[in-house]
Order: C-alpha cells, then structure tokens, then sequence
C-alpha cells in the first residue's frame, strides 16, 4: 500500500498517454485522499458529507468553494468561527493540524475540490505556501 | 508398504478427527440464537447460610450507584437507567481523534433503538471544564439527539475519571502531548438492567457496533 503512489506513477509513465502535469495532478489527488482519510474524515467522513449538525459536509458545500483559502488556513490553523454551509450554521470548532506541511495541505486540496467541487485543477504547493504566509499575518 | 498404510491410517483418523470437529462446530453454530452473555469484570464469592446449610454466593461486578448533570442541567442517576439496558462511553466534545469516530457509530445505535423505552445511552465528558451543560447540549442538539433516551453528563472530574476506570473498565487519562491533551479509549460498554457489564466494543469500528448492536438484541430477547 505504501508503494500504491510510486507504483501508479509507475504505471502512468508506461502508459505514456499523461503529460508530466498530469501524472503530478494524479499523484496529488491519490496522496491527498490517502491525508483526507487519516486527518479530515474522523469528522467529515470518507463519503465527505460530515455528521448531521456537528460537522459541516464538503460533498456540494457551498462554503468550500467561496472560501479556497480560509478552508487551507483552516486545514492548518483549525477554525473557531461560526460558518454558514449550504444555509447551516455549525460552530463545533475545527482543531489545527499543525503538523501538515503545505505539500501535504496541497494534496488534501486537489483531493477534496475535485472530488466534491468537480475542479479538475491541481492546488499547487506554491500557492498554498503564499495562503498560510498570508493566514499568518491576519 | 506397511509405512504406507501407517500414513493412509492416520491420515482417515484426521479426517475423522477434523468431520467430528466441524460437525460440533456446526451445531454450536445452530445454536447461536442462545448464545449466553457474559458478565465482566471482578467476580467475588460470598457463603452464606441458607437453612442451616453453607451455600456459596457469587458476587458480579456491578456498576455503583453514580449521580451527574446532564445535558439540561437535570441531576441523574442509575435511578434513570433503572430496568433499561445501556451503552455508556466517554468522549469530550472538542476532542480531535476518535471521538467524532464513535459519535458516527453512536449515532447509528441510536438511530435503531430510537424510542425503545428498554435502551438508553449514557455519555459521560471527561472534560468538565469545558463540557458543561449548555455544552452538551449544544452538542447533543448539533447530533439531532432530542428527548431523554441518549443522556450527556458532566460533574466532579475525578468522579468521572474513577468510575470509567474502576466500574466500567475503561482507560481515560490526562497527557498534555496527544491532541486534545487527553487519552482515552473508545469503548462502548453494554450494561444490563442488572447493572452488570455484559461486553466491551470498539466504538470507532463499525463491525463491532454491529456486534454490539447483536448483542443488545440478544439481551432484548432475554427480557420478553
């Protein structure tokens, strides 16, 4: 299993039909699920729809996709704000996951918006070390 | 030759050996339907006098008699729980790990036994600080939890910590280097209307919740 990652990459490459940007998109999304599970969904759960009132959905969240950037700097800050999802209000504080790096965080964004935002885009690590510097200043 | 025979020989008594045990396997599997609970924890033995003869007493664990606030500031205890079964557990509400893991599964419990007056839940804070009433019941409210069936409690830390440890066998303790500042075990105990604790169940894994789910049934039964 922990090969799953270099052994797709693997595969891909025979393939050869992905371009390298491809293969780096692919390659995020398996980590970032692999992240997902182990650091979001004890809480949102695997299917992304989280748990009736205590904690808030990402599969068709409104919220997810207006606020990219608050949803990374809470993925590493946590969150203590009252938010309004899909017309819910949830307040059940979010803990810090200080421990992510922003290559990490980058993978868990590819994951969650493409597989509950349908963004085909890849979130790169570049852009979300240019976020956290700017969570940090708030 | 006769080596040959010696091996065919023994080879008939395993097989022999392994039908005789299959065949008991399979009528212990029939009779699965009176499968017998256990009762957990320390047993004692008393002798008492019964009519001028030495009769030995077997004495169960039991769990004591206990009194904590709940989720709407009322005073309960195992006055409320009296002729119910109960699956208690210990959590707190902001914690991190696996807490929110075994309010998945607690929930599903609830969902099946909802509005059956002979099963309640018992969830004890073991975070009073924070945990207060209007806490719980924010929490229980943001769970979709109403009515009085699945109780959220706080009180005295220490009596918290002291009941979980010694009456329903769990582990919660304080240590300031694990998220959350509190390590605990995830257990789902089932108590019976006799106070007697009847299984211990990983509440993060859903095959165990079915397992206990079973043997809630199987206690359910026992009662009709």
């Amino acid at each position: 299993m922990k090969y799953f990652p270099f052994l797709l990459a693997l595969a891909a490459l025979f393939s050869a039909c992905d371009s390298k940007e491809d293969l780096k998109k692919k390659q995020y999304y398996v980590e970032g699920m692999e992240l997902y599970k182990t650091h979001c969904a004890n809480c949102h759960q695997n299917d992304g729809k989280g748990l009736v009132g205590l904690y808030p959905p990402l599969a068709g969240s409104d919220f997810m996709l207006k606020n990219k950037e608050l949803v990374i700097c809470a993925i590493r800050n946590g969150l203590s704000d009252t938010i309004v999802v899909n017309g819910k209000t949830y307040h059940q504080p979010m803990p810090p996951n200080s421990q992510l790096l922003a290559l990490d965080i980058a993978e868990i964004s590819t994951y969650i918006y493409k597989q509950w935002g349908n963004k085909e885009e890849i979130t790169e690590t570049k852009e979300v070390e240019k976020i956290l510097e700017k969570c940090k200043k708030k | 030759m006769r080596e040959l025979k010696k091996v065919r020989r023994a080879g008939l008594r395993s097989l022999l050996l392994m039908s005789v045990t299959y065949a008991s396997l399979w009528v212990a599997g029939c009779s699965e339907s009176k499968r017998e609970l256990p009762i957990l924890g320390q047993k004692d033995t008393k002798v008492k006098m019964v009519d001028g003869k030495e009769v030995i007493d077997t004495i169960y664990h039991q769990i004591p008699d206990f009194e904590f606030l709940n989720q709407d500031s009322v005073l309960i205890s195992q006055k409320n729980f009296a002729g119910k079964i109960y699956i208690a557990d210990f959590f707190f509400t902001t914690c991190p790990t696996i807490c929110p893991k075994m309010k998945t599964q607690m929930l599903r419990i609830y969902d099946k036994y909802k509005d059956n007056p002979k099963v309640a839940i018992l969830s004890h804070t073991i975070d009073p600080r924070h945990d207060t009433p209007g806490v719980l019941k924010e929490f229980s409210k943001n769970l979709g939890i109403s009515g009085s069936q699945w109780q959220f409690v706080t009180g005295d830390k220490a009596k918290i910590y002291e009941l979980g440890q010694k009456s329903y066998m769990v582990t919660a303790t304080e240590d300031n280097t694990q998220p959350g500042g509190i390590v605990h075990s995830g257990a789902f105990i089932l108590v019976d209307e006799n106070r007697h604790i009847r299984g211990i169940y990983d509440g993060t894994l859903p095959e165990k919740v079915d397992m206990l789910m079973k043997d809630i049934d199987l206690l359910l039964d026992k009662k009709q």
